[in-house]
């Protein structure tokens, strides 16, 4: 379908998630696309109603009702095009509703193949049920038995570079026709199976899976090499097989397929496609991160290079107690600068995990959240940090000068230091009472190092604009920088150790404001710098301290203000607190104070 | 003048004459202060004699004031005489021994000597008298009291040996025992033997084997064996990945020890089924033949890891130059230094002399293996911390210009107590070194 992109002015766009479906209408407004309306209704892709377009037509009419534009006809259809004020040019939507898109992938060797598959997966916007490889240490009744168990809504099967590997990858494919996966989608849905392996074994893997009740689709392979990756082809074909298979056999998706003026993606590979689509303009690295009740997701672009990882046992209500096990109760509780014993913290966790959807009723509860956000977001990061890495299997070259610093590959990529933009989303972060607390639990969680900006995604609308970049660039892009991002400030922090007190770097703020001062080992300042507010900042860190032009060198930023302003970060990097539990009370304490965390809320409490 | 100078002249000619005559029958003076002990430190097996310099040893001291040692008269040797005056338990002495009998001669300026010959618990007495180059003996000089040897339960001049050794074994045993205990020790990572599951992966991955090539030296060879470790390890991970492994050898027996090597680990990896031996086997023991044959299938075969594990001459460059055309992914260890650059220019990882043989315990993951490498590294660490410590005491002892004050008294705490073997303390007595004495 051809869209004259120069008529478009109004554009409405609907994710329909698990519980909720969120609809955004996008105008234009003096020559410039701007988001001006936002309405939800519950998702109503379950029975009763088991009719995804019943909770689109009933979000897109609160918008319209909201816009006073009449958006749906009737029948309930969106209305197009726009005219005399009413309806609107053009429909995107994504989804995740009923689990999203689960795959189920597998390669040759874990940390090669499979890897890459495992990548191609994630970057489409897939939850990875399992890894199947030849090396994973299960026997093949083992994977046979773990791969029927399984109903993913589609495999990925890859292996062997081109002209590599013929009977391993066949192995593979003989593993899933014994094993019958079982569709989500009842007994008449074909399984799409993609194959994405060694070019010179597709005619054998076609071969092992000539049944009736597999759709086998061949792609290029996404390792021709093993120095190179070839995603793209393979996560196109996921979206068109998400499309043709899973959407089509889902209940009303059909019909809001035909609504739709652009495919409907999967909500996680929206908002990876439009923070690549920001990196690549801008030329900068991104990190984004979107924690929820079950799970949390991490997405990067550093140097072009897209990741995304989902810590399937990270959220805030129904894994908030794995995220304590796996962080250990004395790191969830270093955080929290009043005295709360385990006990007590245990008997909170175990009542948010009964009760998920509840929010915190007292600001000891909001700290205690705030303090498990921390460790999940730490540990997803640390997840992600393993998973995004370079090619494993690749020869390396060498000179003398590396007899003693060989480096392995498989190193990661992503490297606080180059990082540009750090984008918050998720309710604990997107609805913290206070902005300063949302910069200080990345701040806390993802240690940026060097010159970070910070901003968090107003209204969880990147998933819109992930869809509708690929339709309209200019307008996604307009939209998610005036509206998408709320910027809280830029963070400033250096990257060493040293002893409390001690100078750690000495920073001159010029431009729209101007200040100077002498940040400490242990000190965290802020300095109020409004949203429309920028500025240069010169900073010179003491030996043993890098900005980012090396150790001990002067550095020159340009910074922007926002809504919490200028984070002055002399806690060093890795970011360690004191062992002793009050020392580090006391230590919290101070940096509360500092960033002034909690100064209204503790004042409203107190007035009542 | 002329009638006085010729009878002056023959009166001195014939004093001289009668001096020599006179002197060829006397006999040096003996030597004194003869004293035997019980050898330290020993299991009763020797005495240390020791006596003063004859005055006519010109070895002695120089008494300006007394009349210079006739010629005739210098001592050339001493003459050594044992007896044996009991014996211990019921041992019974010989005749000859119950007289004196000559044990040994020790040279001019000699002035202590140690008897070896003795039976512990028996006692012994002795006398030394000094020969003078005309044969001529002087009288005999005695032991006052007869001396007995017995065993000394600790060897004092190897106290710090015995500290070292106690130090040395005690950490071993902790880091033993911490990791028995399920601690995770940490070890330095090494790249290169981390580097061979991604190696064996990218073989599988190219449908391609895996070549391991255990060097050129034979089987009683400390680096052949280390390498057949690791060669342990890459048929596991090629057993359970299902890559083929390609291990030609330079000697016989190596050949036997490999197949041996490989079978046990595709045992171990569960698929004894796939183990092949005829892909373990001998070239030649030529060197430059077996390069060239393992040159030729590399470039045929074109495998996708190749490993070099063992000791390496010249042809180290050869096979990682032409591992490195055919695009191999290739990791060597060596610990022969000269090798060292060659592999490191052209493979991917080198393993570099100690991490070459810490392999095993790095590999195998064992805690009794892991606890001793890292007990062994401390060891390292103290002996190389006490060797700085000595550099810089004798640095300083150097500026000084002096080794009498503290620098250089420690300085030679070290140096002989600590490194030598003079007992715990410093004595503060000259050398009491009786090793070099073998007479």
């Amino acid at each position: 379908m051809t869209i004259d992109l120069e008529n478009i002015n109004v554009i409405l766009a609907t994710d329909c998630g698990s519980t909720t479906t969120k609809a955004i209408l996008i105008e234009k407004v003096d020559g410039t696309y701007r988001q001006t309306y936002r309405g939800e209704a519950p998702t109503t892709v379950e029975k009763p109603f088991a009719n995804v377009t019943i909770g689109v037509t009933n979000s897109v009419t609160e918008v319209g009702e909201l816009a006073s534009r009449q958006l749906t006809n009737e029948d309930g259809t969106i209305k197009q095009p726009a005219k005399d004020g009413d309806g609107c040019d053009l429909y995107i939507s994504t989804s995740s509703a009923g689990g999203g898109l689960q795959m189920m992938v597998a390669g040759v060797i874990a940390e090669m193949t499979a890897a890459s598959a495992k990548r191609a997966a994630l970057g489409a916007g897939a939850i990875v049920m399992d890894v199947i490889s030849s090396n994973d240490k299960r026997r093949p009744h083992e994977q046979i038995q773990r791969i029927r168990e399984l109903r993913p809504d589609m495999i990925l099967i890859s292996g062997g570079t081109d002209g590599g590997t013929t009977e391993k990858v066949v192995q593979l494919a003989e593993l899933i026709a014994p094993a019958k996966p079982q569709p989500r989608f009842g007994s008449e849905y074909e399984m799409p199976i993609i194959y994405a392996g060694n070019k010179d074994a597709s005619d054998e893997v076609q071969k092992s899976l000539e049944e009736d009740w597999i759709d086998l689709a061949v792609v290029e392979n996404l390792r021709p090499k093993l120095e190179q990756e070839n995603l793209g082809p393979a996560r196109d074909k996921i979206h068109d097989v998400f499309l043709e298979h899973v959407m089509a056999h889902a209940p009303g998706y059909n019909m809001l397929m035909d609504w739709t003026d652009a495919d409907i993606m999967p909500t996680p590979g929206a908002v990876g496609d439009i923070l690549q689509t920001i990196a690549k303009k801008d030329g900068i690295n991104v990190v984004g991160v979107d924690i929820g009740g079950a799970t949390t997701d991490v997405f990067s672009v550093f140097d072009e290079t897209f990741n995304r990882t989902v810590s399937a046992n990270l959220g805030m209500s129904y894994s908030i107690s794995n995220v304590c096990a796996e962080a250990t109760m004395p790191n969830v509780l270093r955080w929290v600068h009043f005295d709360m014993d385990e006990r007590q913290l245990r008997n909170r966790v175990k009542n948010k995990m009964i009760r998920p959807t509840t929010i915190p009723q007292s600001l000891e509860s909001l700290i205690f959240e705030q303090a498990v956000a921390r460790e999940a977001l730490r540990l997803a990061y640390k997840q992600h940090k393993e998973f995004a890495t370079t090619l494993k299997g690749v020869q390396q070259q060498r000179t003398v000068g590396d007899t003693f610093s060989q480096q392995s590959s498989g190193n990661t990529i992503v490297d606080n230091m180059k990082l540009n933009l750090l984008v918050a989303s998720g309710g604990v972060l997107s609805h913290a009472p206070s902005m300063n607390q949302t910069a200080m639990m990345l701040v806390d969680a993802f240690e940026p190092e060097g010159c970070t900006n910070l901003a968090k995604d107003s209204i969880f609308m990147m998933p819109h604009l992930g869809v509708l970049s690929a339709v309209h660039p200019e307008a996604a892009s307009q939209v998610f920088e005036r509206d998408c991002l709320i910027y809280l400030g830029t963070c400033i922090a250096a990257k060493g150790a040293g002893r409390i007190g001690k100078p750690c770097f000495t920073w001159s703020l010029t431009g729209d404001v101007t200040a100077s001062g002498t940040s400490n080992f242990g000190d965290l300042d802020l300095i109020a710098m409004g949203p429309e507010q920028t500025g240069t900042i010169t900073c010179e860190p003491a030996k043993g301290f890098d900005l980012g032009a090396g150790n001990g060198k002067k550095v020159t930023h340009e910074v922007r203000g926002g809504t919490v302003g200028l984070i002055i970060d002399g806690r060093g990097r890795p970011l360690g607190l004191p062992t002793d539990r009050q020392e580090c009370q006391q230590t919290i304490s101070q940096w509360v104070e500092n960033m002034k965390l909690y100064e209204e809320m503790e004042q409203a409490v107190c007035t009542a | 003048m002329k009638t006085h100078t010729i009878p002056m002249l023959a009166i001195a000619t014939m004093l001289s004459m009668v001096s020599s005559a006179f002197a060829f029958g006397a006999a040096p003076a003996p030597p004194s202060n003869v004293v035997a002990v019980d050898a330290p430190d020993d299991a009763g097996e020797a005495i240390i004699l020791s006596w003063a310099l004859s005055p006519n040893d010109i070895f002695g001291t120089l008494e300006s004031d007394t009349q210079a040692t006739d010629p005739d008269l210098v001592v050339s040797v001493y003459y050594i005489e044992r007896r044996t005056d009991s014996a211990a338990g019921n041992g019974s002495i010989s005749e000859e021994d119950q007289g004196w009998q000559q044990i040994s001669e020790s040279a001019a300026g000699e002035v202590t000597t140690t008897d070896r010959k003795v039976q512990r618990g028996w006692s012994y007495s002795y006398r030394v008298c000094a020969v003078d180059i005309q044969k001529e003996t002087s009288s005999w000089a005695a032991t006052e009291e007869p001396v007995r040897p017995i065993m000394q339960p600790f060897n004092m001049s190897k106290a710090w040996l015995a500290i070292f050794m106690l130090m040395f074994g005690g950490l071993i045993a902790y880091f033993i025992n911490v990791a028995r205990s399920g601690k995770k020790l940490w070890v330095r990572p090494i790249a290169g033997l981390a580097a061979i599951d991604e190696a064996v992966g990218r073989a599988t991955e190219m449908g391609r084997p895996v070549l391991f090539v255990t060097g050129i030296q034979d089987i009683n060879e400390i680096q052949t064996l280390a390498g057949l470790t690791v060669l342990s390890r890459v048929a596991k991970t090629a057993a359970e990945y299902g890559a083929q492994i390609e291990v030609p050898t330079c000697r016989s027996l190596v050949m036997a020890a490999a197949r041996e090597t490989v079978e046990s680990a595709y045992l171990a990896a569960g698929r004894p089924d796939s183990y092949q031996p005829d892909r373990i086997h001998y070239l030649t023991d030529e060197q430059f033949a077996f390069v060239a044959g393992v040159t030729g299938y590399m470039v045929r075969e074109e495998p996708a890891a190749c490993i070099y594990m063992g000791g390496f001459y010249a042809e180290s460059l050869i096979l990682a130059e032409t591992g490195n055309h055919i695009g191999a992914i290739q990791v060597a260890g060596t610990a022969m230094p000269s090798q060292l650059p060659f592999f490191v220019a052209a493979c991917d990882y080198t393993l570099i002399g100690e991490e070459f043989f810490a392999a095993s315990a790095y590999l195998s993951d064992d805690p009794l293996q892991i606890g001793s490498l890292k007990g062994q590294d401390y060891g390292k660490f103290i002996s190389v911390l006490i060797l700085v410590i000595g550099i810089c005491f004798a640095t300083f002892a150097s500026m000084s210009g002096s080794d009498e004050n503290v620098w250089g008294a420690s300085k030679n705490f070290i140096k002989d107590n600590m490194l030598g073997s003079a007992g715990l303390l410093p004595t503060g007595s000259g050398d009491t070194d009786i090793e070099g004495d073998d007479s």
